[in-house]
């Protein structure tokens, strides 16, 4: 009964009905077909796919880490692996092909090449965020141009945090979901111990 | 009975408070810490529970979740001041991102609203990670709390999670805090596990080192003690606050102090101006400031930051 009302609402919405349950398919089809979705739907997705997202696609019941470890299982020895990264799974190739990848030097502009002194701004907002752009001068002994700045906020590695209490009330910098998801990172607490040298900081 | 008691307000002496057998001497055995933790919880569960005494509920679970944040973000090894983390979460813009110390505010102000019997509610909550045994966890805790009490369940609950996952701390006392919100009947959780707790003893409880239990069971029945203390201050500061409400004229004062009633840190430029925050009542900045000053003034409130501006105020004796 529930299943008839949930079916329904798609249809008053005006769009087709996507049928999630797929009642009359039999169970272990069922399942197989819930799987590919869900490979499909990671496969299209060049970000991380949360697991809410993915529950979408999938019946009511259905677990979506199952499915997941099923499809998992069926990607031993295939040259990329189902990874989970920042709270949701992403298809990303295994590290051991990275300098194959880069012979090949097809990616163009969806590497997120670094300059040094990005790499090191990034680094500095990752141990001390929130920090503003006085407290990153106050690190590098030098203003952080705010180009640099739009940069990595236009790749999405950094967002604007809280208000530095200062005059002028200037943002601080916080680093967000796809900077995780970038350098392999589970939560800020996978960071390197940082090397404290004598007077640094 | 549906009318108050006028003479109970008057007489603040009346505040349950803990005998000082329980604070004085340390703790060195299972009974002594059983004992104590059972007088400590009835003092806790009068102070809580019964509206007559007065303290403010939604108040003293927000300052215990400021509390709670500064002791996980300890525990996780961010060691963020307990100021560092309140400005983090109330100087960010809606819409922005609330940082690490931000968010781990925002954890624990979203825990102390969970409902405490909605078990599905709460494996929401803590992530898809852990959610499918939150409920055995719940319902193990239920049941050991019905035969070695509450405290036992605190500590039990901790190591169940923490072996299920070494770095969720904060899940842990969390549920740790469900279970003994519904060990004792409590509407609210009260993150009150946290709070003393160390990375250390943490350690040596999933270890299963000597004495760990009793250990970790001690720190928690210190923050019972401190939570104690605090629901104590807070009736005291609430009661002094809504003797001089009556004195404060400026328009929408009655919503403004019942803003101090709940929320540890008032942002007059944020939540008082231009409307009060969870009202439609209007106040301008200018009458925000005034209004906190006045309250200043009047010793109700007090300044939390030590700043001449971004200034956040609470209530103070």
């Amino acid at each position: 009964m529930t299943a008839a009302t949930r079916k329904r609402k798609p249809v008053d919405e005006g769009g087709t009905v996507f049928d999630r349950e797929l009642d009359d398919l039999p169970q272990e089809l069922r399942w197989r077909e819930w799987m590919r979705r869900v490979e499909a739907v990671l496969f299209a997705s060049a970000t991380p796919v949360g697991r809410d997202d993915l529950a979408r696609i999938v019946g009511q019941g259905a677990s979506v880490e199952m499915l997941i470890d099923d499809i998992q299982a069926e990607l031993i020895g295939r040259p990329y692996e189902l990874a989970q990264v920042a709270g949701g799974w992403v298809f990303r190739t295994k590290t051991q092909f990275a300098e194959a990848i880069k012979a090949a030097a097809a990616l163009g502009e969806q590497t997120l090449a670094f300059t040094e002194m990005e790499m090191g701004v990034l680094c500095a907002i990752a141990y001390h965020q929130p920090i503003d752009r006085a407290g990153l001068a106050d690190i590098f002994g030098k203003e952080i141009s705010r180009d640099l700045l739009a940069r990595l906020r236009y790749k999405d590695l950094i967002a604007s945090g809280p208000r530095s209490p200062r005059p002028g009330a200037p943002h601080t910098f916080v680093t967000t979901e796809t900077f995780l998801a970038t350098f392999d990172l589970q939560s800020l607490r996978d960071l390197p111990e940082p090397e404290l040298g004598g007077e640094s900081i | 009975m549906t009318y108050q008691l006028a003479t109970i307000l008057d007489d603040l002496t009346t505040l349950p408070q803990l005998p000082a057998w329980v604070t004085s001497g340390r703790v060195e055995t299972p009974e002594t810490v059983a004992f104590r933790s059972g007088a400590a919880l009835t003092v806790l569960d009068q102070l809580v529970s019964d509206p007559r005494y007065g303290v403010p509920a939604k108040l003293l679970a927000n300052r215990l979740a400021l509390r709670a944040a500064t002791a996980t973000s300890k525990l996780e090894g961010r060691l963020a001041r307990e100021a560092d983390i309140r400005d983090a979460y109330h100087l960010t813009p809606p819409g922005e991102a609330w940082g690490p110390d931000g968010d781990l505010l925002a954890f624990w102000r979203a825990g102390v609203r969970l409902r405490v019997g909605r078990t599905g509610e709460i494996a929401d909550f803590v992530g898809a990670d852990v959610a499918g045994e939150v409920g055995v966890w719940l319902d193990a805790g239920q049941e050991r709390a019905r035969t070695h009490g509450p405290l036992a369940v605190c500590a039990s609950v901790l190591r169940a999670v923490l072996d299920a996952d070494d770095r969720a701390e904060r899940t842990a006392c969390l549920l740790s805090d469900v279970v003994l919100a519904r060990a004792l009947n409590w509407k609210q959780v009260l993150p009150v596990t946290a709070q003393r707790l160390t990375k250390a003893a943490l350690r040596d409880l999933t270890a299963e080192g000597q004495g760990a239990d009793l250990a970790v069971e001690g720190r928690i029945l210190e923050s019972f003690e401190e939570s104690i203390r605090l629901a104590r201050d807070l009736a005291r500061c609430a009661a002094a606050l809504r003797t001089v409400a009556p004195k404060l004229r400026s328009k929408g004062s009655a919503a403004a102090v019942d803003l101090f009633l709940t929320e540890d840190a008032v942002a007059p430029s944020s939540m008082l101006s231009p409307r009060i925050r969870g009202t439609s009542i209007p106040m301008t900045d200018r009458a925000a400031r005034r209004f906190c000053d006045r309250l200043v003034e009047l010793g109700v409130a007090r300044e939390l930051t030590g700043r001449p501006t971004f200034r956040l105020y609470g209530i103070a004796p």
